[in-house]
């Protein structure tokens, strides 16, 4: 019997040194140097020990220097926390049912959108149903009610319910006009673009831009106009100046034979040089595009590439609902999640290099030390890079996690902070 | 791929898998583009396309929309075989001033009847729809029956002979002698100025919610619809006479003054069957002994805004609405109701040939070819398309 399992052990530890050999021939293929873990911190989310996720629901406020972050059991519960970048530390500042006076008929399942900053440093997000109540049993009074603009003052602690966009509606995600403070958000599931000033009140529904999804990704320029796609991924934009939407003519670019589901997601990730005036987004057809934008019509697109390449492989088919920029310039972001790996459980932590357009995979990650990560645009004043992370282990009762319970296994949430150019521990 | 489309039903999809529903996928079906801003492509600009008035004849659709404020609507053409938008008119070319092609159409013989609402004072106009050969629509304008007033309803008799209609925001009744041009207007159905207070003050109602959404014509030529508060009139071409048939809609209890009728069908038997906004119940009227049979609720949500009877013999309709979402559904009396949800099916056009699912949210309309193979459905968006299936026979 012990013979036995040696052998099974021997010939299992083989296949993996065998693997471990595949897995660096391919890295270095693309790769002339991988970065270290003393690169990356994993700051996971005290006093609050049934959060399992992120989705995208995190941003960096430069008045405050501080990483915000919803957290969520996705459920009904979703924890608000603060990442002091100077002080390097984490805090839970409360539950969003409790801070913005929520019934439990108004629960909501997590925050979607990314949190945004006005420019004296309120923070803005939206809430989502988030579960199968919402995605169900829509519009019934056991239903969703819908989604709630939500405003953080840094100063007092205080958050302000800014009240729903439209009801049943989750919110999946908001940007700020930092000059007027105007939110715009888009809805779910009928992906409509609304308009909303704080200041009056005043809330414009400009109607349903998509189709049976809803992209996920809208982003804003240096004059405070809004971007978004249509079903066709062609840009929209909200132009201030008119308060009119404008449509691009063209499609963004995507790989031949991109199917027609990732057509209609759009886009996943940006991240923006102030420096240079220009945005960089990231398809869910796997496209990595620069764009610069004017402050009226529609500014130019430039197709930098695919996000990473594998022989054998469709182009389009690779998942990357996030994207950063380092301070050298460079793109950072991570493909896998959501079953959809470029490596069998694998997740890689990339750079493309817009002036090259080169990228290199600077490290690779088992499931169960990352998983997944969103987040877009989120880099402090040293160069650190921000992810909303999170791992996947396989259930066990006994497991510290134990309570992180999602799917059938295990999820943990963390921010994921990375440098680039230095080390972290 | 799914799994991002629905990211949450991935994530607890063992949980849940019992829950989750399946989209209605007939034999054939299809969405058509009819609708995308900045384009080379023949669609419809946005904010002036939402489907308000729908007809199928032959291979053709026809469509008349609704605009935003100060916006001109469009007459379009469609065809079912192509699949893809043929011919639009931009309304104000034809009839300058026209918002909303608000009420039809309705057939008289080989031409169609619409009605609109203006931008402007003057007030709405019918107009006579013409398909050419090739399915162009003609426009030609019969003028405005009532003016300052806009047209919010609109039918014809079985001849096509006389229409007839209520305006918008005062509901008066019309008639129209298609040969003659001839007006005659009838104040029976105006609310009464203590029903106007109660409507407009007390439960905060705009004349869009109370009057008269849709009429019928019965086999005898008589005209049906709703005026409020929650009551059903008939119209007796022969006599000029109205009968109003009081608290003749069906109704939850305290809900009278929704009550609504904004769409009805006809039946090859003769019955009507109509949809109260109010509270979404379906109802049949049998004109011969006026008796009305509430037949229920399709869904939970209000409004019931489109019905039409298709090959299979069952009436279809949209159920629900804003700020719900619309469900396709089908009834008859021996399966009952069922519930078809939102209806989803695959757009293919230039640029999305690989084809990209479509689902409707906000129907507003809804017709079936003559041989009741096709049942096409409107959208009621800023950007909206058409969705259709073909029945399968009864065997």
């Amino acid at each position: 019997m012990i013979k036995l399992l040696h052998n099974i052990w021997y010939k299992t530890a083989g296949l993996t040194a065998a693997a471990m050999m595949v897995m660096l021939a391919e890295a270095g293929a693309q790769d002339a140097g991988l970065i270290g873990k003393a690169h990356f911190q994993f700051i996971e989310y005290p006093d609050f020990p049934e959060a399992n996720s992120t989705w995208g629901d995190i941003g960096f406020n430069p008045k405050d220097q501080c990483v915000y972050v919803g957290v969520t059991n996705h459920r009904n519960k979703i924890g608000w926390y603060v990442y002091n970048t100077v002080s390097k530390s984490i805090g839970l500042k409360g539950f969003i049912s409790d801070l913005g006076h929520l019934r439990p008929f108004q629960w909501q399942g997590k925050i979607h959108t990314k949190v945004v900053f006005d420019r004296q440093g309120a923070v803005y997000f939206g809430t989502d149903g988030g579960e199968s109540r919402e995605e169900y049993l829509m519009d019934h009074p056991k239903g969703y009610a819908g989604g709630y603009l939500m405003k953080w003052e840094p100063a007092q602690n205080k958050l302000v319910n800014l009240g729903m966009t439209l009801q049943y509606e989750s919110i999946k995600d908001v940007d700020v006009d930092p000059f007027t403070g105007k939110i715009y958000a888009i809805t779910y599931p009928q992906v409509h673009f609304i308009v909303y000033d704080p200041a009056t009140n005043n809330m414009q529904d400009l109607g349903r831009l998509g189709s049976a999804h809803v992209p996920r990704v809208m982003f804003t320029d240096q004059w405070g106009n809004c971007y978004y796609v249509d079903w066709r991924q062609r840009l929209v934009k909200y132009e201030k100046s008119t308060g009119k939407l404008v449509f691009s003519p063209h499609s963004l670019p995507a790989f031949e034979g991109t199917p027609g589901e990732h057509i209609i997601t759009g886009i996943t990730g940006y991240a923006k040089d102030h420096k240079k005036g220009e945005i960089y987004f990231v398809t869910y057809g796997a496209k990595l595009v620069r764009f610069r934008p004017t402050e009226h019509g529609i500014g130019a697109v430039e197709d930098l590439g695919g996000v990473y390449e594998a022989e054998g492989r469709e182009r389009w088919r690779y998942y990357v609902p996030n994207l950063n920029i380092g301070a050298n310039g460079k793109l950072y972001y991570i493909i896998g999640g959501h079953g959809n790996f470029a490596k069998k459980d694998r997740t890689l932590l990339m750079e493309f290099d817009p002036e090259t357009r080169r990228h290199r995979t600077l490290h690779e990650f088992a499931e169960s030390e990352l998983s997944e990560a969103t987040g877009s645009d989120i880099r402090d004043n040293e160069g650190n890079i921000y992810f909303a992370g999170r791992k996947q282990l396989q259930y066990d009762k006994n497991s510290v996690h134990a309570q992180k319970q999602l799917d059938n296994g295990i999820s943990v949430p963390f921010i994921f902070k990375f440098n680039p150019d230095k080390q972290l521990q | 791929m799914k799994q991002f489309i629905s990211i949450t039903a991935l994530l607890l999809c063992t949980a849940q898998a019992f829950a989750q529903y399946t989209f209605f996928e007939p034999k054939e079906s299809f969405a058509i583009e009819v609708s995308l801003d900045n384009t080379t492509l023949k669609r419809l600009p946005v904010y002036r396309n939402a489907v308000s008035a729908l007809a199928v004849s032959g291979d053709h659709i026809l469509g008349g929309t609704s605009a935003g404020e100060g916006l001109s609507p469009f007459i379009f053409v469609a065809s079912l075989s192509r699949r893809e938008l043929t011919h639009m008119l931009d309304l104000g070319k034809a009839i300058p001033g026209q918002r909303s092609v608000a009420a039809g159409f309705c057939k008289g013989g080989s031409v169609f009847y619409a009605g609109t609402i203006a931008n402007n004072e003057a007030g709405g106009h019918i107009m006579r729809i013409t398909l050419g050969s090739n399915g162009q629509p003609v426009v030609k304008d019969l003028g405005i029956p009532v003016p300052k007033e806009g047209i919010f309803s609109l039918t014809a008799n079985d001849a096509g002979t006389m229409l007839y209609g209520i305006s918008y925001p005062k509901g008066i009744f019309f008639s129209y002698d298609v040969a003659r041009g001839k007006v005659t207007t009838f104040n029976n159905l105006v609310p009464s100025d203590k029903d106007l207070r109660q409507l407009t003050h007390e439960y905060a109602m705009e004349p869009e919610e109370f009057l008269g959404k849709a009429l019928v014509t019965d086999q005898q030529g008589r005209v049906y619809g709703s005026l409020p508060v929650n009551k059903l009139f008939r119209f007796d071409p022969q006599t000029q006479q109205f009968t109003i048939l009081d608290n003749y809609l069906p109704e939850v209890w305290g809900r009278r003054t929704l009550g609504q009728v904004e769409a009805w069908a006809r039946a090859a038997d003769g019955k009507l069957y109509g949809g109260n906004r109010g509270d979404g119940q379906l109802f049949e009227l049998d004109p011969a002994t006026l008796k009305m049979k509430n037949l229920g609720k399709p869904v939970m949500m209000n409004r019931l805004r489109a019905l039409s009877f298709a090959r299979d013999g069952k009436l279809y309709g949209i159920g629900g609405g804003q700020p719900g979402y619309a469900h396709l559904f089908s009834y008859n009396t021996t399966e009952g109701f069922r519930d078809y949800g939102n209806p989803q099916f695959t757009l293919v056009a230039p640029g999305l040939e690989q084809g990209i699912a479509w689902r409707g949210f906000q129907i507003g309309s809804m017709a079936a070819s003559a041989d009741g193979k096709y049942v096409v459905m409107g959208e009621d968006e800023a950007l909206s398309q058409l969705l259709i299936f073909a029945v399968e026979e009864n065997k």
